[in-house]
């Protein structure tokens, strides 16, 4: 069967004819403009560019809680560079960025598709779905500590109520970052699906219908109109859960703590510790921020990048 | 919409995705305190603790508005986990709170970074009746910052039923007939043996901060941290080793559960007061949760902590220390001379189950809220601690040594780690940071 070529309303609009008509903005204009996007851009500066240059300029620096920083010149890049606990921490952070993208966009959409349906009792799956969203991280991250206890968790309860005997969920490092993975994706679950719905009502009606009596099954048709449909959706979804997985910090913090040993200890978790924890190395805390934010800068740019060339083609 | 088209729109999004990257970089720097200055007439006061101390905190504080007329106590009290951070942030804006509550190897970083107050003149009253160790634990350079409130330590809290369930029926009721390392090895194969699925023998309580009573076992097998004149590390040595080996023997026999490493997010109380350990290292400062959380349960009882070269225990406690640049210096003062003054301390004490700092209160019966027959064991292990084992968690750069323990030991018990790399590797460590004590001139 081939798949059905569809044009999507957006493309034959805004491409073609809005895009050509639109006016050259005047100077008043701007002025506005600029007079409204101000209170945003104060704080952007104040609350973002200003520390983030201040952590660029720390991370040359031995700067402790007290003091004035002494400049140190590379010392800190150096020392991460030599830093078996930073590559492990970059190390976990790929592993579990690798393992919650892609689940937390697929199990969005199929839940998405399923909760599209004329379901008994939808506005309830969906709320249930939602609802660790609407609940802090924090909240979410202790309820995951009371089921995965190694001694009193309720998992290893049943477990050991059946027969099957306690899963080492604290003390062997693959399975604390299972247990990571798992509760982080119970929480962002809910939101790829909530954001596909939302565009699952702009699918051509006609266009499904047409690939239905063309003879597309049910996969097919989610194949071959759904998903690209969906494209720029799963292109923000992807974006935002790409970002949040590299900042992941409190599901960790609160379940494992970094460990057992570093084996669940991420780039952020990292960061804070050394500047927040005993060590108070404010000048290395930033230097592990940094090389943090360039990472996730970069993924995102070649993100875009992708999507443009998806796009042109 | 003419001016926004889709790709506008993903490029609006990925800055709005991008928003948090950014903040998270921003996390690092910005202020995140949420203390307060005083005024002349207002002294501000960060405390944490338990809701038993923060009420008792709050009954003092009146009670000390009360002596001084037109003054006003501010006090906020926070959890543990949130103090230090607001009070490093607090001290670097200088919105740092007249008089903060901190732990004994914490304080060494404030004062050696000269940022508390010296109130050696207004403790003077104090000082006479302090043991050396309680007056080394608050002083740096030969200058008092703090006034130590009260001291706790830790014991072996157990479970009689389990023990005679296990056919233990002697549990030592004399400091001289402590257990030693190879008694308490027996006791935890038996407990072993007889312990249904799920339930273990014991459990140590070095979880986190409290890494450092890993010490009370390198204390008790004659090792210390630090050289004498805390140079130099002297952890990789037979003591340390002897330490070390009989600790990982915990995991490897499992005597401890696998999740009550260094590094747990949780504390192993809640697995006492649950009912699946039969033993606990643990410190007096649980009796009053003990109390609330087992009610009668089950009967629990507390025993000395064994002993090999020598009994050892640690220094737990904490001080009150005033700011730098307090308001008013002379009011923060004269509330810590307040807080120190034997009334005080004896009603805080016997509020909060906690052990006073002062000689003359050491020396008499208290009358403790809750567990009165159980603090006698405790105050005896204070009486263990020694001046020697105080210098070495009072360090400038202790709490530093407190994370490396934490880290490099979990490795040992969990990670498979040799006994000797892992010496060697925490022996790097407070080398680092005793050179760090050197250029600081911390001792």
């Amino acid at each position: 069967m081939s798949a059905p070529t569809v044009e999507r309303p957006a493309d034959r609009d805004v491409s073609s004819e809005v895009r050509g008509r639109a006016p050259a903005p005047s100077r008043g204009g701007s002025l506005t403009a600029y007079a409204m996007v101000a209170p945003n851009l104060l704080l952007i500066v104040v609350f973002l560019l200003v520390p983030l240059v201040w952590a660029l300029v720390m991370s040359f620096q031995a700067k402790r809680s007290f003091g004035p920083g002494r400049w140190t010149g590379l010392d800190n890049l150096t020392r991460l560079v030599g830093d078996d606990v930073f590559w492990r921490a970059l190390l976990n952070t790929g592993i579990f960025t690798v393992a919650t993208v892609p689940l937390s966009v697929g199990l969005g959409l199929a839940l998405a598709l399923l909760m599209d349906r004329a379901l008994p009792g939808r506005g309830v799956f969906r709320t249930i779905v939602y609802l660790p969203i609407a609940v802090s991280t924090l909240v979410t991250s202790l309820v995951g500590l009371l089921l995965f206890d190694e001694t009193v968790g309720i998992v290893n309860g049943l477990l050991r109520d059946a027969g099957i005997g306690p899963v080492s969920w604290q003390t062997d490092g693959r399975l604390a970052m299972v247990t990571v993975v798992l509760m982080t994706l119970w929480t962002r679950v809910g939101f790829g699906m909530l954001v596909y719905l939302a565009a699952l009502q702009d699918v051509d009606g006609e266009v499904m219908e047409a690939a239905e009596v063309d003879g597309a099954g049910p996969l097919a048709r989610v194949r071959h109109i759904v998903v690209p449909w969906l494209r720029p959706t799963t292109f923000f979804l992807v974006v935002i859960n790409l970002i949040w997985s590299f900042q992941v910090f409190d599901v960790v913090y609160v379940m494992t703590n970094g460990g057992p040993g570093y084996d669940t200890t991420m780039l952020v978790t990292y960061a804070y510790d050394e500047g927040f924890g005993a060590a108070r190395n404010f000048g290395y805390g930033a230097t592990v921020g940094l090389v943090l934010f360039v990472l996730t800068l970069a993924v995102t740019l070649v993100q875009v990048w992708l999507n443009r060339k998806v796009e042109e083609s | 919409m003419p001016f926004l088209n889709r790709r506008s729109l993903l490029a609006g999004g990925g800055l709005v995705a991008a928003a948090p990257a950014l903040s998270g970089c921003a996390g690092l720097t910005q202020r995140v305190s949420a203390t307060t200055a005083g005024r002349r007439d207002l002294l501000s006061v960060q405390v944490y603790g338990t809701d038993v101390e923060a009420k008792i905190y709050d009954e003092l504080a009146r009670r000390f508005e009360q002596t001084r007329r037109g003054v006003t106590v501010d006090l906020v009290s926070v959890p543990f986990s949130e103090a230090s951070v607001g009070i490093d942030t607090g001290l670097a804006s200088g919105t740092a709170p007249d008089v903060f509550r901190v732990d004994y190897p914490t304080m060494g970083v404030y004062a050696s970074a000269d940022q508390l107050l010296d109130v050696g003149d207004a403790l003077d009253d104090l000082s006479g009746d302090l043991s050396e160790a309680f007056l080394g634990a608050v002083s740096h350079d030969d200058r008092v910052y703090g006034m130590p409130q009260h001291v706790d330590t830790s014991a072996l809290v157990y479970r009689p039923d389990v023990l005679r369930d296990a056919g233990i029926t002697a549990v030592p009721d004399r400091p001289e007939d402590a257990w030693s390392w190879d008694e308490l090895a027996d006791v935890a194969d038996r407990l072993t043996d007889a312990a249904p699925d799920g339930s273990s023998a014991f459990g140590v309580n070095w979880q986190a901060l409290g890494a450092f009573r890993w010490l009370n076992f390198l204390f008790q097998a004659g090792g210390h941290v630090y050289s004498d004149d805390l140079t130099r590390a002297d952890l990789d040595s037979p003591e340390g080793r002897r330490a070390l080996e009989f600790t990982a023997s915990f995991f490897e026999r499992g005597w401890v559960p696998g999740s009550t490493s260094t590094k747990a997010a949780t504390y192993p109380d809640a697995l006492f007061t649950s009912g699946t350990l039969a033993m606990l290292y643990a410190g007096n400062f649980l009796l009053p949760a003990f109390a609330e959380t087992i009610k009668d349960r089950f009967e629990y009882a507390v025993t000395y902590l064994p002993r090999d070269r020598r009994r050892a225990s640690e220094l737990g406690g904490n001080a009150l220390v005033a700011s730098r640049t307090a308001t008013n210096p002379d009011l923060a003062a004269e509330f810590l001379a307040f807080m120190g003054e034997a009334d005080q301390m004896q009603a805080f004490c016997e509020a909060a189950v906690l052990l006073p700092t002062r000689t003359s209160l050491l020396d008499q019966q208290l009358d403790f809220a809750v567990a009165a027959d159980l603090m006698p064991v405790f105050a005896d292990q204070v009486t263990t601690i020694e001046d020697r084992d105080v210098a070495d968690v009072t360090t400038a750069t202790f709490a530093e040594v407190n994370l490396a323990l934490a880290n490099e030991l979990e490795q040992c018990f969990l990670g498979g780690r040799s006994v000797e790399d892992t010496l060697a590797a925490l022996d790097e460590q407070v080398s680092e940071s005793a050179a760090l004590n050197v250029e600081d001139g911390a001792r």
